[in-house]
């Protein structure tokens, strides 16, 4: 796992929940809601896919570290990775 | 483990969640909690789901039962900040499936003064501009208030609309007009609505606008059914509770009235408060919900033709015939000064189909006790007479000259009427309450940690409030804590 790849696992769960977001240009930096229409109810569902499709969890008072694409992966690294040897 | 003891095959049959009610808040609890592995149970007391927003046939025709308008349109200027948006993305249902139609035009008409209003909000502010323009400034001050009002959350304010209307404006009139489709279109509480649920209506209806599925309502319990089956959610209709037992601050099972026990870790109650409490065992001490007293009837006319060819092209009118407003439980049967006509047809673009048919809807206050109080055949009787003076009272609000309602009548090709019992039959609300009681919980939290309400007692009403509230129940409650 690396941290470009968890971009893309984010990415692509952003897709599934809102199909109609354009995500080709999204800027890894800048915070998601500033660039896509999402609000606290599409990051529920972002917490939720990682939970069903990884096995990850993400404590509610943790949901900010998820604000942008650059952040997601700093975060959930450890998360995979201790996945993924447990 | 690979052995099974007895304790493993009792949590076979719990469950993570017992949804009590499969309307649309029940449904769209059920979809998102089904949707991230919960084991779910939904339990209906009818053998059709949809609770007030059902569908029926009847003399070959279908009718659905509670669908005068879906609020919230997505227009230009709201598009995704809409609810009916964010729910169709929570569901994952696309919105171009529902095939939206919009309104014509619709109108306000309270003796001889008209305000008309389509889904563009901008139309809207110009009548009142035009209408009320001594009110102009009040009007645009209103407006920013309700802006700057938390409208939208759980812990807002539940001040009388009366009074601020009565602050705000001068003009009594137009404080009237603005208070009567929001009152008709999710008022619980008598002769005034809660502010939030005024500013939310308000958004609902105007600022973002009606429209209509084309397939009715259908076009939203297929796809929730549908998912249920996808997501494995296990479905029982026919199925009334019983009672709720409780021990403490929880709940332990349920009974239904088939003498089956069921446990769960969460339950989800969308019946009502009220009605909630009344299954509750033992009986609670206190009672938390005021009962809700506003009840309607509703007579549906099928006749021939498209509306246009009666020189009717407008969805809505909401009418009263003089310059105040009573939105009360009335004293007789029904109450004829005010009401709302719906013409479906005039959704979307007129058919071409010369042979069609077309429905028109009018609806009153009515009196739940005294229809109630009716033996059968009083009941059918009474039905019949007002179907009548329902009939020829709304046609005074349309544009229509006298000479033609003998001729409409003799096209009126049938009739059907839903009286309070009705709606009692299909919400369990006691009293035949349209919009529940006028006590609302909108975080769905009750004095049991694992018992939440969904559904009207929210406060989040009609088809997409329902929905919406459904939604946030099992978002906020239950998937947030997991």
């Amino acid at each position: 796992m690396n941290k470009d790849k968890i971009k893309q696992i984010v990415l692509d769960i952003i897709a599934e929940i809102a199909p109609d977001e354009v995500l080709t240009d999204v800027k890894p930096e800048i915070r998601l809601r500033d660039q896509l229409d999402l609000d606290s109810m599409d990051f529920l569902d972002i917490v939720m896919e990682l939970r069903k499709q990884h096995g990850i969890d993400v404590p509610e008072g943790e949901y900010r570290e998820l604000e942008s694409l650059d952040s997601c992966a700093n975060y959930l690294l450890p998360k995979f990775e201790t996945g993924a040897t447990a | 483990m690979s052995t099974v003891s007895p304790k493993d095959s009792t949590a076979d049959s719990h469950y993570d969640v017992i949804i009590i009610g499969a309307g649309l808040s029940g449904l769209s609890s059920a979809v998102r909690l089904g949707m991230f592995g919960l084991k779910v149970l939904l339990l209906e007391k009818h053998y059709i789901v949809g609770g007030l927003n059902s569908f029926y046939a009847k003399g070959g025709r279908k009718f659905d039962v509670g669908l005068h308008a879906l609020t919230n349109f997505p227009s230009p200027s709201s598009g995704k900040s809409s609810p009916l948006f964010k729910l169709c993305r929570q569901l994952r249902i696309p919105l171009d499936s529902l095939a939206l139609q919009e309104q014509t035009s619709s109108r306000i008409t309270f003796g001889t003064t008209d305000l008309r209003f389509t889904n563009n909000f901008d139309f809207f502010i110009s009548e009142i501009e035009r209408v009320f323009p001594h009110e102009q400034e009040r009007f645009h001050r209103l407006l920013s208030k309700m802006e700057n009002f938390p409208a939208y959350s759980v812990d807002a304010e539940e001040l009388s609309t009366r009074n601020i209307l009565a602050e705000e404006l001068n003009d009594p009139l137009l404080a009237e007009m603005l208070l009567c489709p929001t009152c008709y279109y999710g008022s619980a509480r008598e002769n005034d609505i809660d502010f939030p649920t005024f500013v939310m209506l308000f958004d609902a209806i105007f600022k973002q606008g009606l429209a209509r599925p084309e397939k009715g309502i259908r076009a939203l319990l297929d796809p929730l059914t549908s998912k249920l089956k996808e997501l494995g959610v296990e479905r029982k209709m026919n199925t009334p509770v019983k009672a709720v037992h409780a021990e403490e601050d929880r709940i332990t099972k349920i009974e239904l009235e088939n003498g089956e026990y069921l446990t769960a870790t969460h339950y989800i109650s969308t019946c009502g408060g009220l009605e909630t409490e009344t299954l509750l065992q033992p009986p609670p001490q206190t009672k938390n919900f005021e009962i809700g007293r506003f009840s309607i009837i509703e007579s549906i006319s099928v006749f021939e033709g498209h509306p246009k060819a009666w020189g009717w092209d407008e969805t809505v009118v909401f009418f009263n015939d003089s310059d105040s407003f009573s939105y009360n439980e009335p004293k007789e049967l029904v109450d004829l000064h005010s009401g709302v006509i719906c013409i479906p047809n005039n959704y979307g673009l007129p058919s071409l189909d010369q042979k069609q048919e077309s429905k028109l809807r009018v609806t009153h206050p009515a009196n739940y006790s005294l229809w109630s109080a009716l033996n059968e055949e009083s009941y059918a009787g009474q039905k019949k007479i007002w179907e009548g003076k329902i009939l020829e009272n709304g046609l005074r609000y349309l544009p229509t000259i006298k000479e033609k309602v003998a001729k409409f009548k003799s096209k009126t090709r049938m009739t059907d009427t839903f009286t309070p019992r009705t709606i009692k039959k299909f919400t369990s609300h006691e009293n035949g309450a349209l919009y529940g009681s006028p006590t609302k919980r909108r975080d769905g939290a009750t004095s049991f940690q694992n018992l939440f309400l969904a559904g009207t007692d929210q406060g989040y009403v009609g088809i997409v409030g329902a929905m919406l509230g459904g939604i946030a129940v099992a978002n906020n409650q239950i998937l947030r804590n997991l």
